[in-house]
């Protein structure tokens, strides 16, 4: 009895407590959901000249494009990996000598290590090289990977 | 689990070959779901710690939570297609918009419902085996996940898919040369 009584001392919790708790937790959630919306589809840029050997990509099986490839990791269960793969499908289609190559990272777990893919999509922008010039996580936006791929292309 | 969801996961994709969900079906059945589990948390927090598994077992927040890990294994093991919130879409909120501009692969949003099965099985049995607010704690994080799916589309489901994946648990079905 003595430890139902000690238990019901933890239990009292009033109504505006709980309301108070309730209303952290929205917000909280909300402050994330704000935060990762931020960094989705942000590019991060990486200058030629910080390519060395170990930054070139090469995948056994994946031709790369003769100016730059759009190198996509994906997983059959990520729905904005379809979204994305359409946006650089269309890219590819539009732009001479650029590929598109969407790899299912499922059954290559070792790409995603390599790559180090911590989220899907991931997209790399590569030139013609195969050196890595860009880096965005997330579902991509048409124009920032427009801009990153302008910069690939004019070097 | 994980297991079996993983040999479910190819059947599923050649459904989705020949029939795409309305993207927005899930993201209103997240809605809902995220409402119940704040009644949960609500329900929980008010209710205490009940001492004894039969006070645990007629708890209002339990059997509501109960009730929503089912919808959530309906979701997983029937499929998206066959959920009763997709249902209730379909019937109710489709006709009342326009048609969608393009339809999604019914694989991903099935995983998440096997997700959130995982979670609310997890919370349950702890809280039947006496871990005190173990409904409270496993709602808030499954209020988080369906909160940030349905307003910001944000895919739990893909993160923990990808985690599995690295890690060697799913795949490996196929060698190099995708």
């Amino acid at each position: 009895m003595t430890r139902n009584a000690r238990l019901s001392t933890f239990k009292i919790m009033d109504a505006a407590t709980v309301a108070i708790a309730l209303a952290g937790l929205v917000l909280a959630a909300t402050l994330l959901g704000v935060l990762h919306r931020a960094t989705q589809g942000r590019a991060r840029t990486i200058p030629a000249r910080w390519n060395t050997d170990a930054r070139i990509v090469s995948i056994e099986g994946v031709a790369l494009g003769a100016r730059a490839t759009l190198l996509q990791f994906s997983t059959e269960v990520c729905t904005p990996c379809k979204s994305t793969a359409r946006v650089l499908d269309d890219l590819a289609a539009r732009t001479e000598s650029v590929t598109h190559v969407d790899l299912d990272v499922t059954h290559r777990p070792d790409l995603a290590s390599r790559y180090r893919v911590l989220q899907t999509p991931t997209t790399l922008i590569l030139d013609s090289y195969g050196a890595v010039r860009a880096r965005i996580g997330g579902a991509v936006r048409r124009d920032i990977v427009v801009a990153e791929l302008q910069k690939v292309l004019a070097a | 689990m994980t297991a079996t969801k993983a040999t479910a996961t190819p059947a599923a994709s050649k459904d989705a070959a020949s029939k795409g969900i309305d993207p927005r079906g899930p993201r209103f059945g997240a809605a809902i779901t995220a409402v119940l589990l704040i009644v949960v948390i609500a329900l929980g927090l008010l209710g205490g710690n009940p001492a004894t598994l039969a006070e645990r077992l007629v708890q209002p927040s339990f059997l509501l939570f109960a009730v929503i890990s089912l919808v959530f294994a309906w979701g997983a093991f029937a499929g998206i297609q066959r959920h009763p919130y997709g249902v209730l879409f379909r019937n109710l909120v489709r006709p009342r918009l326009k048609p969608p501009v393009e339809l999604e692969d019914p694989t991903p949003p099935t995983f998440a419902q096997g997700v959130g099965f995982v979670i609310t099985a997890v919370g349950i049995v702890l809280y039947l085996v006496g871990v005190p607010y173990a409904i409270v704690v496993a709602a808030a994080a499954a209020f988080v996940a369906a909160f940030l799916n349905s307003v910001f589309a944000y895919c739990l489901g893909c993160q923990i898919y990808l985690l599995l994946a690295r890690a060697g648990v799913l795949g490996r079905k196929r060698p190099a040369a995708a």
